[in-house]
């Protein structure tokens, strides 16, 4: 899939912009606050018909005007076909092929991005809950099985919190219904035992991507993902063992629960690890190894992608290639050389050897506008 | 500019109802202006009378008027009196009414389980159940006919356990495809519930 050309009227501090872009390697050079990002912003927007780093659409259109437009022309293995997205202060239209799309859901996909900020390197970093909403968003667009099961574990789990903070105490001790919360318990066990075991077989095809990409860029190292959920579970478990696993840690911590007035085991506090050559890369490895692992693991999900939908997505690469040696550099650029269009973005040319990319398009971002050089 | 007392009043009572925005409100007053006298008393008798006449059937918790409880179909001894339906609300039980298949009793429990909405077990209508079932052991089958929702399935689990244990029969009604829907046209959900109990022919 390829963005043959992007027009942006008051987007961010692009007042009006036309550029057509190349199908290998795009890249955008320019100083700090000239808007690289803003322009791997307005792509992802077109894509995903919201922004990767602001939830608040306004904040999108230029300060001197009422509306935004980005719009751009797709092709795909079989067609051609212009997106445009209309911001106005009241709310936003996406379009494709000049209609009007009524639901965003029905526009997302056709235009397949992947984006890789600095911020991901929170995934290998940051708290467990980053890596949770990271697994949930990435299984619920494979799997429409997945997302049911979270929707439904996510009601049940509501519902029981809700139970446990209104249970009385009376003379010391919690008055509940015995039965009710075993009904709670049941449905908790039921969609909970089905996302751990979904999330074993779907880490492990993650991991099969990662475990690849991450060779090839490192050459020398092992990535491995780890699911940690009941230490008594693992890759093998069927879903009877676990949800009978699941029961027993619900009544071994019964009564702390009915304390604590909330639910305190199950894949709500599940965690992902990631491990090179065995060792864990939150706590061990280097910034560039960390910042290894968080690309593989995106673009891993290219191929993923590449495999559900038939077609590379486009690769949105803001600010990366710095903080990687020479010899990771070169293996990325290798990796992506050829199969992926790519944007990405850096301060100075010097960080990138330009002979390490065959035939780049680089443009100069200064202020606003794009110069083709 | 204000609206005289009376019409404010009558489009502020008007947007209490639920889908009734003040736009629609203001519309319903005018209208109500200039209906006939006779055609607003008895509107606004009707309104009253659904207050005061009125009450929850003692046995079943059945939408009743106070002159007629127990109501009419707990008083019916033609009903086959071995079967109980239980239902969530008395809209549910007239739509199986409507069928004209069945014709058993039935219990309204007037509310599902829902710790969200902060009703427990003590804020629907089954200790009513429990007792109705352990003074009337004739009833040989209990049928739970709630929606197919979170809520509604934890209440069914909830009242099997509950009943399953005296030795009385507890069904439930079946999930999957609705009459005349294609195959194709359902959901994954669907589809999975309609595989799992399917029936032999």
């Amino acid at each position: 899939m390829f963005l043959n050309n992007l027009r942006l009227v008051n987007f961010r501090n692009y007042k009006e912009l036309n550029v057509a872009f190349s199908h290998s390697i795009n890249v955008l050079i320019g100083n700090n606050a000239q808007g690289k990002t803003n322009l791997l912003e307005a792509i992802y927007f077109l894509s995903m018909g919201r922004s990767h780093r602001d939830s608040n659409d306004r904040d999108l259109i230029n300060w001197s005007a009422k509306s935004a437009v980005i719009s751009g022309e797709i092709e795909s293995r079989t067609a051609r076909y212009p997106l445009e997205v209309r911001i106005e202060k009241g709310g936003k239209r996406v379009l494709v092929n000049h209609l009007t799309e009524n639901r965003l859901s029905d526009y997302i996909g056709n235009l397949n991005t992947v984006l890789f900020a600095p911020e991901d390197l929170e995934l290998v970093k940051g708290s467990p809950g980053v890596r949770r909403k990271f697994i949930d968003s990435e299984f619920a667009q494979m799997s429409s099985n997945y997302l049911f099961n979270l929707l439904q574990y996510r009601n049940a789990l509501k519902d029981r919190n809700a139970y446990l903070k209104n249970i009385k105490w009376v003379a010391n001790s919690p008055k509940f219904d015995e039965t009710y919360l075993s009904v709670l318990d049941d449905q908790l066990i039921k969609f909970g035992s089905a996302i751990i075991l979904q999330r074993f077989s779907l880490i492990q095809t993650l991991e099969a991507y990662a475990r690849e990409v991450h060779l090839a860029i490192s050459k020398i190292e092992e990535l491995k993902l780890c699911y940690i959920t009941f230490p008594t579970v693992n890759e093998q478990s069927s879903q009877e063992e676990i949800s009978e696993i699941f029961k027993k840690q619900l009544l071994k911590n019964r009564n702390r629960e009915l304390f604590l007035k909330s639910t305190s085991v199950g894949p709500h506090h599940d965690d992902l690890k990631f491990l090179i050559n065995g060792k864990e890369v939150g706590s061990f490895a280097s910034q560039g190894q960390q910042r290894t692992t968080a690309l593989s693991i995106r673009l891993a999900e290219i191929e993923m992608m590449k495999f559900e939908t038939g077609e590379y997505p486009i690769l949105l690469l803001d600010d990366v290639l710095s903080e990687l040696d020479g010899k990771r550099q070169t293996q990325l650029l290798d990796f992506i050389q050829d199969k992926v269009q790519t944007f990405l973005t850096t301060a100075s040319l010097s960080d990138i050897d330009k002979g390490l990319i065959k035939d780049p398009k680089i443009y100069h971002v200064k202020d606003g506008v794009l110069i083709n050089d | 500019m204000q609206y005289p007392d009376a019409i404010a009043k009558l489009i502020e009572s008007y947007s209490k109802l639920p889908g009734i925005g003040r736009k629609t409100a203001t519309r319903l007053a005018f209208y109500t202006l200039g209906m006939s006298e006779e055609d607003v008393s008895n509107f606004s008798e009707s309104l009253k009378a659904s207050k005061s006449d009125l009450t929850f059937c003692q046995v079943c918790g059945f939408i009743t008027s106070k002159s007629d409880n127990p109501c009419v179909i707990c008083s019916d001894p033609s009903r086959d009196q071995s079967k109980i339906f239980v239902v969530e609300d008395s809209q549910d039980e007239m739509a199986i009414e409507s069928t004209h298949d069945y014709h058993g009793l039935y219990h309204v429990l007037n509310g599902v389980l829902s710790p969200m909405a902060g009703r427990g077990p003590e804020d629907i209508n089954v200790s009513s159940l429990i007792t109705r079932l352990s003074d009337h052991p004739e009833v040989k089958e209990v049928i739970i006919g709630l929606n197919a929702s979170t809520e509604g399935e934890a209440t069914t689990l909830y009242l099997g356990r509950l009943i399953k244990p005296a030795g009385i029969k507890v069904t439930r009604l079946a999930l999957g495809l609705s009459m005349g829907t294609n195959v194709n046209y359902a959901d994954q959900l669907t589809l999975t519930q309609a595989v799992n109990g399917r029936t032999e022919i």
